[in-house]
């Protein structure tokens, strides 16, 4: 306790070298704070944009659909088993998927086609389907016989609003499957794979047409907040109570995203290292200079009996209380910079489309991690630092430091 | 053959250290045999490079013999680890320096009770103690200052008082009167005279004021590193 009295007194004897030693950890601290909570804020958008837009946040197929996608491999009573979801909070939406491969024909022209049967109704709901619509209308609420086209594959097929398309499928049962339907819209899906193959079917035409009647392969989930995906998943997989059929999160449907986006997510590291440099080169100039002008005292205090690890406790502690110090001002200033950043945000050069949203502005968020990081990072560089120095401070020749002046 | 230790707080025997100056020797001490006994108020003497404070850091632990053992209030200092010489230091030795060395961030009480901290000694004892000493040397009213507030006599005051509270075996003390004037180190001197007659501990003093050779009750002149003279008072 004495050590640390003095520590901390210490720390007032040079008022305007601590200041500037702690505003450089502070500056570290909430420049790094404020880079996390942006990057969080963005990729926050981004994997918001890729899951709610269009592969929801939870998914639920038969066991083994993802791995190897057939026709038979469906997801029955989906109606009974959305009843359950629904119920579920934190929920805000589902939506049933049914998917199939073809061949569409507008006129001469054909293309392969991935058919997505969908419920229009649900799909608005989930996955705000009606806002990728850039042209013509989303199905109508007692349509049949409708085809909503990616505009990539519109514009190979050389088919508007208002044309005709053939679809030719295979069904479930073996048998030819094909259609006549009359192209009512034409979507941006927000990504190229989707625009040029995707053609949207009612879920009833899709399920005639491949003779899947109350099937579907795929119930798409919309979780209130990103964050609490992992527990909602483990909910509904215990609600639903079906074993055949599996839940899974984003992460694991959309693997290949999810490691990009944490192979990109490493970026903090560099963030982490420019803070340990400033605050490193800090807080060693001050230290050194501090037990260079305090040889003799540390001399006096060897001398009177004072352990080498109680010296190096001291010059360890004076350098933990401006760190936690730092950290603390620095927590508060960048919580007010970071929030009023996830309030307005930052304009972006130029602003861009997917799925229907529109970004023109990034915004931070405000999470734990994003003052943990740099508060552990900020006191644990500046420990480290001030360790040497305090060896050297504990080692110091109590006779010879006394004759220092 | 082991001294007998009742017979000394310091026994050296056959002392001497050599040290490299930019690596030529230096014989610094060159054979010192002396005993100071329990409740003695030596003071060593000597011209500049008579070997005086390097024969008190010597004996305080502060600094290794070259060759010849020192025995400190029984021990002997060369079997001592660093640890051992430190708590030792803590335990048995009051140090009075001339440059004063309170530690300037504490408060002269709380100067006073550091060394007692460091030792574990409880609170109410270390208050009482503390109270005792400051009302003793007359330093009650300046408790909650801090060093730099007080004149160069209240600090060796304050300093003497930092030596003495841990009640020590022996006290230390290096040209303690050397940055006071004379009137301000006569009194100081008196009061660690009064000291050492009415708690019997052992002081000894490295100094060229005649002031204290006047109080000393043995007087021993080093020269060249070696014991010259050795003058015992009544």
């Amino acid at each position: 306790m004495i050590t640390f009295k003095v520590a901390f007194r210490n720390v007032l004897r040079q008022k305007r070298r601590t200041l500037l030693t702690m505003l450089t950890m502070l500056g570290g601290f909430t420049l790094a704070a404020i880079s996390i909570a942006w990057s969080d804020g963005t990729y926050n958008v981004i994997i918001d944009m890729f899951t709610r837009a269009q592969l929801g946040h939870i998914q639920i197929h038969g066991a083994g659909y993802l791995d190897r996608p057939t026709l038979y491999n469906t997801v029955d009573d989906y109606a009974g088993v959305g009843e359950r979801i629904g119920s579920i909070e934190g929920v805000v939406g589902w939506s049933p998927r049914l998917y199939s491969a073809g061949l569409a024909s507008v006129g001469e022209k054909s293309a392969g086609v991935r058919i997505i049967g969908i419920d229009p109704v649900r799909e608005i709901r989930t996955t705000r389907f009606d806002r990728k619509i850039i042209s013509g209308r989303s199905f109508a609420q007692s349509g049949s016989l409708e085809a909503i086209l990616g505009k990539g594959l519109a514009k190979a097929l050389k088919a508007d609003v208002g044309s005709e398309v053939v679809l030719v499928s295979q069904g479930a049962d073996g048998s030819i499957a094909n259609d006549l339907y009359e192209i009512v819209g034409i979507i941006d899906a927000g990504d190229v794979t989707s625009n040029q193959t995707a053609l949207y079917l009612t879920l009833g035409d899709a399920q005639e047409l491949l003779v899947l009647h109350g099937r579907v392969h795929e119930i798409v989930i919309i979780a209130e907040d990103l964050d609490d995906v992992a527990p909602l998943t483990a909910t509904i997989e215990e609600t639903i109570d079906r074993p055949e059929l599996t839940v899974e999160p984003w992460q694991e449907f959309a693997k290949s995203f999810y490691n990009a986006m944490k192979a990109d997510q490493r970026g903090i590291w560099i963030m982490v290292f420019i803070i340990v440099l400033l605050v490193s080169v800090g807080v060693l100039n001050t230290v050194l200079m501090t037990v260079l002008e305090r040889t003799r005292e540390y001399g006096v205090l060897r001398a009177m009996g004072v352990r080498p690890l109680q010296v190096i406790r001291l010059v360890v502690y004076e350098v933990t209380v401006m760190a936690v110090v730092s950290v603390v001002v620095g927590t508060l200033l960048s919580l007010v910079i970071n929030y009023l950043l996830s309030l307005h945000g930052v304009p972006m050069p130029t602003s861009f489309t997917y799925g229907g949203m529109e970004f023109s502005r990034m915004y931070t968020e405000i999470n734990a991690r994003s003052f943990i990081i740099p508060a552990v990072t900020v006191v644990l560089s500046a420990i480290a630092v001030s360790v040497f120095p305090a060896i050297r401070a504990a080692r110091t020749a109590p006779a010879r430091a006394m004759r220092t002046h | 053959m082991e001294p007998n230790n009742q017979a000394g707080v310091i026994i050296a025997e056959a002392v001497t250290k050599v040290y490299s100056d930019n690596g030529v020797p230096v014989e610094a001490v060159r054979g010192i045999d002396l005993t100071i006994k329990h409740g003695e108020f030596t003071a060593i003497v000597g011209p500049s490079g008579s070997g005086k404070t390097t024969f008190l850091n010597i004996v305080s632990g502060l600094d290794s013999v070259t060759s010849g053992r020192v025995w400190l209030a029984g021990r002997l200092l060369s079997e001592m680890s660093g640890r051992e010489l430190s708590d030792f230091r803590r335990d048995s030795i009051g140090f009075i320096f001339q440059a004063y060395n309170l530690i300037p961030v504490l408060s002269v009480e709380e100067n006073i009770e550091y060394i007692m901290l460091l030792q574990g000694v409880g609170k109410s004892e270390r208050h009482r103690r503390v109270g005792r000493i400051l009302e003793k040397l007359g330093l009650a009213e300046f408790a909650d200052r801090v060093p730099v507030k007080l004149s160069g006599g209240q600090q060796q005051r304050v300093a003497v008082a930092r030596a003495m509270v841990a009640e020590p075996v022996l006290v230390l003390a290096d040209e303690p009167t050397a940055n006071l004037d004379s009137k301000t180190g006569a009194g100081l001197l008196d009061m660690m005279r009064e000291l050492n007659q009415t708690t019997g501990m052992t002081f000894v003093f490295s100094t060229h004021d005649r002031a204290i050779m006047e109080r000393a009750t043995r007087l021993v002149t080093l020269k060249d590193g070696r014991v010259d003279n050795d003058e015992t008072r009544d």
